[in-house]
């Protein structure tokens, strides 16, 4: 029945996604049209530049039919409802238009390239983290929850909720303080160093590693306190159900029960807590790459916002919610397939 | 429940939080703060810094990127500190035609780097001439100053400073005692005036300048040629190398001003959208739980649509497409961070419903309004206290996120403002650190002290938790 469950999860996904494109391309739909007219009379200009000898009155009334052409092209001549559906349908498409400064690498207006170049970036360096940042975690996890209370688990409490509210993209102005202009270790920023080393050799690739270093670091410190307190939890919780208790009766070794029996169980939620943490961190880290001028998602948002350009603005978002959205999907998915019970599906 | 058993059920629920020791830190934490909230008036340095944060002109008498003052324990170089003088002994000369009004300040000089600067400010009206002299403590007396205002008819506050307007004057003096290998070394235009001043009077004095510790005279002096000409209440800033708690930002701003004035803000948003946003996940939860049947589907299908939503992202594009105020930021928060507690309150829903005492009151006629709102959602109060606790620190690190795009409200001071113009005047790249670290140590202060209260509650409320 896995399959049942799967295709409605994934259906499901579909049409939320359809619904907040929709609502997006309502809500927005004012400020996507100012560029437009924007662009439309940036077009006629630089024709009319090409036009000589011709009378101011001719000028007017070409001027005029010339946004007549541009307004139909662009449809902006149908009613507000027609044109939020039809955005939204391009927006569902794939085809967000063209930005109005920012230009890709290699110097396409074309917001679906622009924004499809940042997403292995974004990808490389919060997956990279994640693993590091799971793995530590559960480490350090399993030792809280072998003695809880005790001076380990109780000091890294501590940490836990001392960065819990620590902004990362903070503590990362900080390392870069540290370890970029006072001690100069690592690089300030950026995701190559200039000029960059050629493409596909293996100095790119360490190129690429050492610039990933101080902003996956910073990660780690700040998050996998909490990966690790939520394992304790996890895993605590489940070392005092029944079976646990019958199999230590059974004079199971305690390693046996903590590792044979207890993890077991604990794993399915351990691993997808973790993968939820990397879909949160993917959306709500997005200050953290503009302060290492990482060229990825998050720094794209910053850029479009302070050279307001509300289409890149706008397909980045778009794109964002829609990687969200199959990421939480996949993680459903994933999590049925771990825990049989979930693919029974929504009955109490 | 009644009043009796809350207050009851409230004394259990504190013996048990008094045993939890972070949990009484987070809330002295919460205590400082609310103390900060209720006696900013008489903790601010600078009173109208709320509303005058972007004033410039607030702001001009004050060192540029000067470290806090107390860095001065850690050096042997003890680096002037940013002072105002407005003691002095005043004197009236009755010169005929004239009267000559003086104003002589004391200043004990004991540093080893001199002020970058002597200000002087005074109630002025009419058109008098004024001539600052400075009498060092070897004697020489140095006439740095002199001009005639038109202030007008109306008092207005006149502003000298000494660093531009006497640097031709200090180069002369200095001249007298420098060797002309030095001389041909310095430019006029690039010395430091105030080094001139506060040094010995010997060879190096541009140069090398050593300091000339000890008591030195600034006197005022006020010529007034008309009976409407007059000067008062005369006071002078010395803007020092090392300023305040926690030093100035390159904006000449006071930064523990700034971060004292984020304080109110900060409480305000996260207290605020936690309230807000936990209540209505409450409430949600519950009657999505209690109506069950299709009207709980669909709001678990409307929860699911908020759920998939990327928080920052949106944020962020509704704020820079909208320019939210503080009030408008709070509600966009509010209404996506409800969803939070929407899960967890509609499971322990599920169980409250069927416990014997709905159905009682069920029988006895009781309308789906009142077992909701009497009889269910208290139960979940402690719940929701808990992970208010949780939410508010998440609801002040988004508004600092968003403050550092710069699109946070323009009217107020937050920390993440500070930190937005830290980063772009190139705070990070230039090491002032203490314009970077005490804003975001206050975020990181404000989200651990919910923190420790939260997670506390949490412990109490989840027994399996428990490790006693």
């Amino acid at each position: 029945m896995y399959w049942k469950f799967a295709l409605k999860r994934v259906i499901n996904a579909v049409i939320i996604y359809i619904i907040l494109i929709f609502i997006f391309s309502a809500l927005f739909n004012v400020q996507m049209e100012q560029t437009v007219y924007a662009q439309i009379d940036e077009a006629i200009k630089m024709e009319s530049m090409q036009l000589t000898d011709m009378k101011p009155e001719e000028m007017q009334r070409w001027a005029e039919q010339r946004k007549e052409f541009y307004y139909k092209r662009y449809n902006l001549d149908k009613s507000v409802f027609e044109r939020v559906v039809r955005r939204a349908v391009d927006a569902l498409t794939f085809k967000y238009g063209n930005s109005s400064i920012i230009r890709s690498s290699g110097g396409s207006r074309d917001v679906r390239t622009i924004v499809l170049e940042t997403i292995p970036r974004t990808l490389l360096l919060f997956m990279t983290a994640m693993v590091i940042d799971i793995l530590l975690g559960f480490w350090l996890g399993i030792k809280k929850a072998q003695k809880p209370g005790k001076g380990l688990d109780k000091s890294t409490s501590i940490v836990t909720m001392v960065v819990y509210g620590m902004p990362s993209w903070w503590l990362g102005m900080l390392m870069i303080m540290a370890f970029a202009y006072m001690f100069k270790i690592f690089p300030s920023g950026g995701f190559l160093s200039t000029p960059p080393p050629p493409a596909g050799t293996l100095a790119r690739f360490w190129d690429i590693i050492y610039h990933l270093l101080l902003p996956v670091i910073t990660l780690v410190l700040i998050g996998f306190w909490g990966r690790a307190f939520l394992t304790r939890n996890i895993v605590l919780s489940t070392l005092q159900e029944d079976y646990i208790m019958s199999a230590r009766a059974r004079g199971i070794p305690e390693r046996k029960v903590l590792y044979g029996h207890a993890l077991r169980s604990a794993a399915p939620p351990i691993v997808t807590m973790g993968l939820l943490a990397l879909l949160v961190s993917f959306g709500g880290n997005i200050i953290f790459e503009g302060i290492f001028s990482w060229p990825g998602m998050g720094n794209l948002y910053w850029i479009s916002v302070q050279q307001n350009d509300i289409p890149v603005l706008m397909g980045n978002l778009s794109l964002t919610t829609g990687l969200y959205i199959a990421g939480l999907a996949i993680l459903d998915l994933i999590y049925g397939f771990l825990d049989p019970r979930i693919k029974v599906g929504g009955k109490e | 429940m009644k009043l009796a058993e809350m207050r009851e059920s409230f004394n259990d629920f504190w013996s048990e939080f008094k045993k939890e020791k972070t949990g009484v830190i987070g809330l002295i934490f919460f205590a400082i703060f609310l103390f900060i909230v209720i006696f900013e008036p008489f903790l601010l340095p600078f009173e109208d810094a709320n509303t005058r944060w972007r004033d410039i002109s607030y702001w001009e008498d004050w060192p540029k990127s000067a470290p806090p003052a107390w860095t001065n324990w850690f050096t042997s170089e003890k680096k002037s500190v940013t002072g105002t003088l407005t003691e002095y002994s005043e004197s009236s000369q009755d010169m005929g035609a004239m009267v000559m009004k003086e104003f002589v300040f004391e200043y004990d000089y004991q540093y080893d780097d001199a002020p970058n600067d002597i200000i002087i400010h005074g109630d002025a009206s009419g058109q008098p001439i004024v001539v600052v002299n400075i009498v060092r403590p070897d004697g020489e007396e140095i006439e740095v100053f002199q001009s005639a205002y038109n202030a007008g008819e109306r008092t207005k506050d006149i502003r000298i400073s000494i660093d531009n307007s006497s640097r031709s004057t200090i180069y002369n003096f200095a001249k007298k005692y420098e060797s002309s290998e030095n001389l041909s070394n310095v430019k006029q235009g690039l010395i430091k005036t105030t080094n001139g001043i506060f040094s010995k009077a010997q060879e190096g004095i541009l140069r090398y300048p050593e300091p000339l510790k000890g008591e030195y005279q600034i006197k005022v002096t006020a010529i007034l040629r008309d009976e409407t000409d007059n000067m008062a209440s005369p006071y002078i800033v010395l803007p020092g190398k090392v300023s305040g708690v926690l030093g100035t930002d390159s904006q000449k701003r006071d930064i523990w001003t700034g971060v004292l004035a984020g304080v109110k803000w900060a409480l305000l948003i996260g207290i605020l959208t936690a309230i807000v946003s936990v209540s209505i996940g409450v409430i949600y939860g519950v009657i999505s739980a209690y109506l069950g049947g299709w009207k709980d589907a669909l709001m678990q299908r409307i929860f699911e649509v908020f759920v998939s939503v990327p928080l920052l992202p949106v944020l962020i594009v509704l704020s820079a497409v909208f320019e939210p105020s503080i009030w408008m930021m709070v509600v966009l928060m509010a209404m996506f961070f409800w969803t939070g507690s929407v899960k967890t309150v509609r499971s322990m829903a599920m169980q409250i419903k069927e416990e014997t005492f709905i159905e009682a009151s069920r029988a006895l006629g009781a309308s789906n309004f009142r077992i909701i709102f009497k009889h269910m959602v208290p139960i979940l109060i402690p719940y929701s206290f808990s992970s208010m606790a949780l939410f508010i620190p998440r609801a002040v690190v988004y508004e600092a996120s968003i403050s550092l795009l710069g699109l946070g409200d323009s009217q107020i001071v937050t920390w993440g403002q500070i930190l937005s113009d830290a980063l772009n005047s190139g705070a990070v790249l230039n090491g002032l650190w203490w314009w970077v670290v005490p804003p975001g140590l206050a975020i990181a202060f404000m989200g651990m002290a919910f923190a420790f209260i939260g997670f506390s509650m949490d412990k109490i409320l989840h027994p399996k938790l428990r490790t006693r």
